[in-house]
């Protein structure tokens, strides 16, 4: 547990936004991983069968509250990232804005995006967590790359020039 | 690997995040038998009183105990025919997706899980069925699947008179996925759908879902057929009449 508890809690984090509620998810990911673990075939890796229950608690939780508050939430989207006044480093400033801009994509598209970039998690376990074959791994990413991209260049240039420099 | 998937695994690096609480801890001394949970998370408190709140007021009116205990179940779908009393209102409301008389096209772009129809075949193990009646009716015009314990699909075609409204929706929801009761609806009518029995029901009712964490209520306007078809429960959401709605349940096929 101790092993994996930082992916879930972090993993649900990059979900959802706000560390009470990751921490509530990642509580009740090994809670139900406890409750069913005899579904879990021990052959495979834990990790992903665990960011798998993360995932979809992540995604109920946010279906619950994403319908009254996504409309603002898409709000906030559009206007520049939050400026703090303590001074961040610029390596977290950039990581919090490719978050912001992450946070724009479809649900499906952050999934993947976090699993495999902010997590770095391989491919394989990627697609096991997901639920999806190895070859839709790379397809999807494709996919949410492009939409990055375009987003990165559109609403977050700063980035953009960031990475050039 | 190419350059840009190496520069955001660089910049993801520099994410401050907040530090991991002891999940471990917490679930060790939850799983420890002989004692209680030390902390109920906000999130279990809110389920929990609300819950609580729900049944011990429809507890205290009478038709609603009789409710309580006389079911009728279609697939994964619960229904409580009994009328309860006004005064057992719902605990949260949200816009509904058929009928709703304003502009329904911001609202469906609130509803979590947008796909494309063959991104959602991907994603899911059970064929997505689609009806060939009326005969014009097309691909849906949205199509969302959302993670519950199983993957529930649903499509939504818009009016073709009326771009900003919703002509039906249909839901495939498979077994393992959210426990859905419908409460107290004010018509119910049995009917069948390909010889299964089905469920028509007449809104405006509230709509609970349930899936063990969340428990939350919306007023549905329209109607709704619900059927059972192996481990796949449908709903169609339709202001349409009750023939048009068996005619494509009836017409579903892979496509």
């Amino acid at each position: 547990m101790l092993a994996h508890q930082q992916a879930v809690f972090r993993f649900a984090y990059l979900l959802l936004g706000d560390p009470d509620d990751a921490e509530d998810i990642a509580q009740e990911t090994f809670l139900r991983a406890w409750k069913y673990l005899k579904r879990f075939d021990p052959s495979r890796p834990l990790r992903p069968w665990l960011l798998s229950i993360a995932s979809n608690l992540a995604s109920n939780k946010r279906r619950s509250a994403g319908r009254y508050l996504s409309a603002i939430t898409r709000a906030f989207r559009t206007e520049p990232p939050p400026t703090t006044i303590e001074e961040k480093n610029v390596e977290q400033n950039q990581a919090n804005t490719l978050w912001q801009a992450v946070k724009t994509l479809d649900f499906t598209d952050q999934q993947i995006i976090y699993l495999r970039y902010f997590l770095e998690i391989p491919v394989n376990e990627t697609a096991q967590a997901l639920n999806i074959a190895e070859g839709t791994v790379k397809s999807r990413l494709n996919r949410a790359l492009e939409k990055l991209r375009k987003t990165i260049k559109q609403d977050f240039p700063l980035l953009s020039e960031g990475r050039k420099a | 690997m190419n350059e840009f998937e190496k520069q955001l695994i660089e910049i993801a690096k520099g994410m401050d995040y907040p530090s991991t609480p002891d999940v471990a801890g917490f679930v060790s001394e939850r799983l420890r038998p002989a004692k209680s949970p030390r902390f109920i998370s906000k999130t279990w408190a809110w389920s929990l009183t609300i819950v609580l709140i729900l049944l011990s007021s429809l507890m205290l009116i009478p038709p609603a105990r009789a409710a309580i205990l006389e079911f009728i179940q279609i697939g994964i779908v619960r229904i409580f025919p009994q009328p309860i009393e006004p005064t057992a209102e719902p605990t949260q409301t949200i816009a509904p997706i058929t009928g709703t008389p304003i502009s329904s096209l911001p609202f469906l772009e609130t509803i979590a899980g947008k796909t494309t129809l063959e991104d959602a075949q991907e994603q899911v193990t059970y064929p997505i069925l689609l009806p060939t009646y009326p005969a014009d009716i097309g691909e849906p015009d949205y199509v969302f699947v959302q993670n519950a314990d199983g993957n529930m699909t649903i499509l939504v075609w818009l009016d073709p008179q009326n771009s900003e409204s919703v002509l039906m929706s249909l839901h495939f929801v498979p077994d393992g996925s959210w426990a859905i009761e419908k409460v107290r609806p004010t018509t119910l009518e049995e009917t069948t759908v390909n010889g299964v029995r089905a469920i028509w029901a007449v809104g405006p009712y509230p709509l609970r879902f349930t899936n063990g964490d969340l428990d939350f209520t919306r007023i549905v306007h329209g109607n709704v057929l619900i059927w059972a078809d192996g481990t796949i429960t449908y709903r169609l959401e339709t202001n349409m009449s009750l023939e048009e709605a068996i005619q494509i349940a009836e017409s579903l096929q892979n496509p």
